[in-house]
């Protein structure tokens, strides 16, 4: 807990917070454009638009907001040259802990922000009825499960590399790799598709009438294997990072 | 086995590919005492400390502090009794420097109060409340020796602790290091590649030279190498080397000059009696001795860059 404690005292002044918000704006800017001024159809499936909705979002833009939470976290080590001094005062492999249920901190309050969000919006909106609680749980939990699984590899590679600009160009391309995947196919093996294969919600669009209907996906073998995938990542991620921090010499 | 050395290292060895940086270094530091680590740049200074900090992990050998053998279980709580300073300080720019205290005191379990001692006895208590990254390099210096000092710590090993300080701040660092025993009963590790500043500081030295511990001892005894010796330069130097010789002086020639070992002042007079009566002229009698300067030399290579 102390060094945990520490992890937040080390990053005042360094307005990650104040980043995250701004990074996040933009989220809500896209959201509150997509759907804007519903009508009584679009109204009836508001709820599962939303559901629909953010993992598109969330895809392009939380491996960015991940590669920016991690290189600031570990950043501030890498230019006070200050991992000589902490590995001789704690074990480096609570260091990294810290590191990551600090990063689990912001993640969680940023996942929470982007549902509070949703749901306002949905009721500002007027849509019909209220969310479907199981799905939204279940749409938070793998948000934030992916949003894990990216820190975590940003983690490694920020404390990996002293110069920042790798890992942040490894965020942006995995933002720009979740775009084209978005293009392929709704599930992916790779850690930046997660928030595809982990959607809940699927589109179905008929060219002649030109009606949009969303549905409750049911996901086959394989798109089950790519939701497992997600947690297999978590588990390297977390495992190679710990074996990194833990074994480096300083 | 129990040992009476604060630090002990037993063949302690570091390589990295096919390079050995530490080879079979055995350090002994003595409660109490300023070991001076000296060696030319390169030699194996920072590796071996770091070794000691557990920063790099020994290929062969190991480690006794405060007479433990030390291990991965046991080596948190042997390093909670000493503060380290290693090449440049550690710190977090974007803080002030008791902020950076702060967490350094917190990581490290000891009373609060010790901010407040550690920077007036470093003298930043003024800039306390100024952010790092304005911070000089001699107050960034001195705020990496004020982390290790704080808890007041058994053991402080610094390394190159005057890299980068002006000749004041050398100065003060190097008085500062030198009350540390006497003021708070601390042994300190200090390593340099400058041979005046160990002397200065030091009472004990250890000399390394491409990884290996080439002297280890008190720098009194280092002092005791010194060699006095008598130089003469004379007209006939091969004539005045023979009679020397015959007279059973131990003489070398050196440069046209004959050099004699250390002797009495009447001893002196009596061989330039004798030579000048050999109608050999007497140009210059000097007395003569060997430098710390030459011993560090003679014993790390005069290759080395110092």
């Amino acid at each position: 807990m102390i060094t945990l404690r520490m992890e937040f005292k080390k990053i005042k002044r360094k307005k990650i917070g104040l980043t995250m918000c701004a990074l996040i704006c933009v989220q809500f800017a896209w959201l509150l454009w997509s759907g804007a001024r519903p009508d009584e159809n679009e109204r009836l499936e508001g709820w599962i638009f939303m559901l629909y909705s953010l993992p598109l979002v969330s895809v392009i833009m939380m491996p960015t907001i991940m590669s920016v939470l991690a290189s600031r976290l570990a950043d501030v080590e890498h230019k006070g040259n200050t991992y000589k001094l902490l590995n001789t005062l704690r074990r480096p492999g609570s260091l990294y802990h810290a590191k990551v249920v600090c990063g689990i901190l912001f993640i969680l309050a940023v996942c929470a922000a982007q549902f509070l969000f949703i749901i306002a919006l949905g009721y500002a909106r007027g849509y019909a009825g209220h969310p479907e609680w199981k799905y939204y749980g279940t749409a938070f939990l793998m948000n934030f499960a992916c949003c894990l699984s990216l820190y975590l590899l940003q983690l490694l590679l920020s404390m990996l590399f002293f110069n920042q600009m790798i890992p942040l160009v490894a965020g942006l391309g995995g933002s720009m790799l979740g775009l084209i995947l978005m293009y392929v196919k709704m599930y992916s093996f790779l850690p930046w598709g997660g928030f595809l294969s982990a959607a809940q919600v699927s589109m179905d669009w008929n060219p002649d009438t030109r009606v949009v209907h969303f549905y409750y996906r049911e996901y086959s073998p394989v798109e089950l294997c790519a939701v497992a995938m997600i947690f297999v990542w978590i588990v390297v991620f977390y495992t190679a990072g710990r074996i990194l921090f833990t074994r480096k010499e300083v | 086995m129990p040992t009476r050395n604060l630090v002990e290292t037993h063949n302690l060895t570091k390589q990295y590919g096919k390079v050995r940086c530490v080879n079979s270094v055995n350090m002994q530091v003595p409660p109490g005492a300023i070991y001076g680590f000296l060696g030319p740049n390169g030699a194996g200074k920072s590796t071996t400390l770091k070794m000691i900090l557990g920063l790099a992990r020994p290929t062969e050998g190991g480690i006794t502090l405060f007479d433990v053998p030390v291990n991965e279980k046991n080596r948190m709580k042997l390093l909670s009794q000493t503060g380290s300073l290693i090449e440049s300080p550690s710190y977090y720019g974007h803080l002030t420097g008791e902020e950076n205290l702060r967490i350094i005191q917190t990581l490290k379990g000891c009373s609060e109060k010790d901010i407040d001692k550690v920077l007036k006895i470093v003298r930043l208590d003024e800039a306390r409340g100024k952010l790092v990254n304005h911070y000089s390099l001699g107050m960034k210096q001195r705020l990496g020796l004020a982390a290790a000092l704080l808890g007041f710590p058994k053991l402080l090993i610094l390394d190159e602790p005057t890299n980068g300080l002006d000749p004041a701040g050398i100065q003060e660092m190097r008085e500062l290091i030198c009350s540390l025993p006497g003021a708070y009963g601390m042994t300190v590790l200090v390593s340099s590649h400058l041979l005046s500043e160990i002397d200065q500081m030091a009472d004990h030295v250890g000399i390394i030279r491409k990884g290996g511990l080439v002297y280890q001892d008190t720098l009194e005894s280092l002092h005791a190498h010194s060699k006095e010796q008598i130089a003469l330069r004379v007209s006939h130097t091969a004539i005045a080397f023979d009679l020397l010789r015959k007279d059973g002086i131990e003489v070398t020639q050196e440069g046209g000059w004959l050099l004699l070992p250390m002797m009495d002042d009447s001893h002196v007079a009596n061989l330039c009696r004798e030579l000048v009566a050999q109608n050999i002229s007497l140009y210059r009698v000097e007395k003569r001795e060997k430098s710390l300067e030459d011993i560090f030399l003679s014993l790390t290579g005069k290759e080395s860059s110092l």
